[in-house]
Formats: C-alpha cells, sequence, structure tokens
C-alpha cells in the first residue's frame, strides 16, 4: 500500500538510496501501490558519485512491501519494509545489482517482464538461482553489464 | 527456495508469455508448529531473508507482540520444551525437510502415501501414549489427596451418629426400591383402619376389606373408585 509520500529504500546499485514516492502510474486516481507496481518517485537520499542526484523524479517499481500482497495461488506474503527498484521509461532497470531478499521473490521475475527477450530474461532466472546458490546477497542483471560474468 | 519455482516460457512469435508454475509444500507455522496448508495463512519474509510461515492470523498478531513461543502454553513449541509432548521419536526422521525434487514415479507415490498414513497412525498412537503415561502419576496422586480430605471432612458429609454407629468412610446405605420389583409385587401399607397401596393410590378402609378380600389390584381399584357404600 504505496502511496505518495511513502518512504522506500532502494535495492539496486542504481545511486539512490531513499525515494518519496510521488504518483502511482496507472489510473489517475490510483490509491495505493502494491508490488509490481510502478511509481513517480523523488530521490531523497543518494550514494555518493553516481549518476543520479538528489531530488531527481525517477520511475520506480515497487519490488517490497509492508502489506500483505495476496497472489492468486492464495499465498500471501509480507516483507519487513517498502523497496522500489529504479527503471527507466521504457522499463530497464538502471542499476546492474539487486540486493537482498528482493531476489528470492518469486514476483522478481514478473517484474522484469517487461525487458523484452527470452535471453534476458532467462539470463536473470539464472543470476538469481546462481546468487541463491552460493548465498550471495546480490544478483547481477548479465544483459545491461556485458562485461561483468553472471555470478 | 527458487527451485520451487519452474518458469515456463512459451515464445510465440514476437508476445513473451510467462507461466508460473509453483511447487506445493506443506508448511510448519513457526509459531504453533502446526501444519501451513497451500491457500492458508500468512509468510513474513524479514530483512534477513528469514521466511516465517503462519498458520493463521492468531499465530501472527502473536509473532507481531514479539511473544516466545517457547513460552506461550498452546504452541508445541512449549508443549515440547516441557515435555508434555513427545520429542524424540524415531517416527520424526520421516517428516524432516528435503530439498532435492524427486522424479515422479507412481510405485514411489503410492507407497509413499500409503507410508504416510501408516507412520502418522503410529506417530500419534505414540504420542498419545505418552501423554497417557505421563498423567498417569497424577491420577494416583490425586486419589491420595481425595482420601485425605475425605478423612478430614467426613463431618461434611456423615452425620456424627452415623459416624459413631459405623465408622468406616462410606455413607450410609438407603434402601430404594428395586425398578424390577415395582410390577411384580405392589406391597400394601396395611394400619389399623384399612390398607393402602400408595402407588396405585387406593386406601381401602377396613369396612371394605371383606368386599375385596380376594381380588386383584385392578378389581380392588374398581371397586374403590365406583364410591360404593358398604
Amino acid at each position: 500500500m504505496i502511496q505518495p509520500q511513502t518512504h522506500l529504500n532502494v535495492a539496486d546499485n542504481s545511486g539512490a538510496r531513499e525515494l518519496v514516492c510521488i504518483r502511482i502510474i496507472g489510473a489517475s486516481n490510483r490509491r495505493y501501490a502494491h508490488i509490481c507496481d510502478i511509481i513517480v518517485a523523488v530521490i531523497k537520499e543518494i550514494v555518493l558519485n553516481t549518476p543520479l542526484e538528489r531530488s531527481e523524479v525517477i520511475i520506480a517499481i515497487i519490488v517490497c512491501t509492508h502489506k500483505e500482497l495476496k497472489h492468486d495461488n492464495g499465498m500471501i506474503i509480507r516483507y519487513d519494509d517498502n523497496v522500489a527498484v529504479v527503471i527507466d521509461q521504457e522499463g530497464n532497470p538502471k542499476g546492474t545489482q539487486i540486493f537482498g531478499i528482493v531476489r528470492r521473490d518469486p514476483s522478481i521475475v514478473i517484474v522484469f517482464r517487461f525487458t523484452m527477450g527470452k535471453d534476458t530474461i532467462a539470463n536473470i532466472k539464472t543470476s538469481i538461482r546462481n546468487a541463491d546458490m552460493n548465498r550471495k546477497g546480490t544478483i547481477q542483471i548479465g544483459y545491461l553489464n556485458k562485461k561483468s560474468k553472471l555470478s | 527456495m527458487i527451485s520451487d519455482i519452474v518458469n515456463v516460457i512459451l515464445c510465440l512469435g514476437n508476445c513473451v508469455l510467462l507461466v508460473n508454475l509453483r511447487r506445493m509444500r506443506l508448511e510448519k507455522c513457526w509459531f504453533c508448529s502446526s501444519t501451513v496448508y497451500p491457500g492458508h495463512g500468512i509468510q513474513f519474509v524479514r530483512n534477513d531473508a528469514k521466511i516465517f510461515h503462519f498458520c493463521r492470523s492468531k499465530c501472527h498478531k502473536n509473532f507481531k507482540m514479539k511473544r516466545n513461543p517457547r513460552k506461550v502454553k498452546w504452541t508445541k513449541a512449549y508443549r515440547r520444551l516441557h515435555g508434555k509432548d513427545m520429542t524424540q521419536d524415531s517416527t520424526f526422521e520421516f517428516e524432516r525437510k528435503r530439498n532435492r525434487p524427486e522424479r515422479y514415479d507412481r510405485n514411489l507415490a503410492e507407497n509413499t502415501l500409503k507410508a504416510i498414513k501408516k507412520i502418522d497412525k503410529i506417530r500419534s498412537d505414540r504420542a498419545s501414549d505418552h501423554i497417557k503415561n505421563r498423567l498417569k502419576t497424577g491420577k494416583v496422586q490425586r486419589q491420595k489427596e481425595a482420601r485425605k480430605q475425605l478423612e478430614l471432612g467426613i463431618h461434611l458429609v456423615k452425620a456424627p451418629l452415623a459416624l459413631a454407629q459405623d465408622s468406616s468412610l462410606c455413607l450410609p446405605k438407603i434402601k430404594a426400591m428395586c425398578p424390577k420389583h415395582r410390577q411384580k409385587r405392589i406391597s400394601p401399607w396395611k394400619s389399623e383402619i384399612g390398607f393402602a397401596v400408595p402407588r396405585l393410590g387406593i386406601f381401602v378402609h377396613q369396612n371394605l376389606m371383606h368386599a375385596t378380600r380376594g381380588l386383584n389390584y385392578q378389581e380392588v381399584f374398581y371397586v374403590v373408585s365406583s364410591g360404593l357404600e358398604f
């Protein structure tokens, strides 16, 4: 249940650290956003020496919410805080790594559903799985950073 | 685990379809240790990536209150910790969590289902035996206490006179009419005036006695109720 004025943590290495939701993309008077919803946010806190600036308006996708998300199969999942991932207009993530428990959520693959290409999604999945097996806290999105290896 | 998810991607021309097939797993409620079936309960993912499963909102709310299940009396954790329930048994080995998915084999599936039933029965029998044994000592103790209480408080239950006559801790015996004999023999109550059969509600005055001699109770009743004057 993210609404304007909600502070969100950021789960990638795009450079932002904390966002404040401004608007929910969708219907004109949409009240709340959940996981997998796209929001317009303003950056409140940044990591130094990154391309993003403070009070820059960006688009993000919500990845974890404190309010429960009810899946169609009856599963209800709740996280500990509200987390988003910074994306650009086309829907590609701005960062190259995703941190934290986000990688474990099944909806994370849905998050990247709009990134076209079977191999892209396969890459993301593989990297999630590999990250899981290696118990690393991060995954790398291979297609964005062609030089880095899939961890 | 990510291995739980099988994502089937169907590529139809330019369209990319994502179908999410989730494997079913019966979890244990973190708070009360009951099984959480699919479609029930809430999962909470903490920031350190620990997942808590709850079977119902009761457990979830208790968790939010930061209660320790080992101190909450109705949970399995408490019962196991305090020896109320069986803790160590070979049947528990069958229920351990396995992360390797098994390839479907019809015979294996059939045998597993049969085994589950049998093991469940054995486990529940052993668990109830454990509880029964635990409660046995309590019963003996309660009998002792009851006897002592009776000895001390016999004056509340039995009149002192009766106690003087019969010094046992039993109550005096009252003779009651046995229901079996009622139909066979109705004993009349005799007095100087006449005789009465209370159960039938008859009182036969002595003047009528010669009239009713030799009659059975039904006939006596007719004689009396007819109100004939003798």
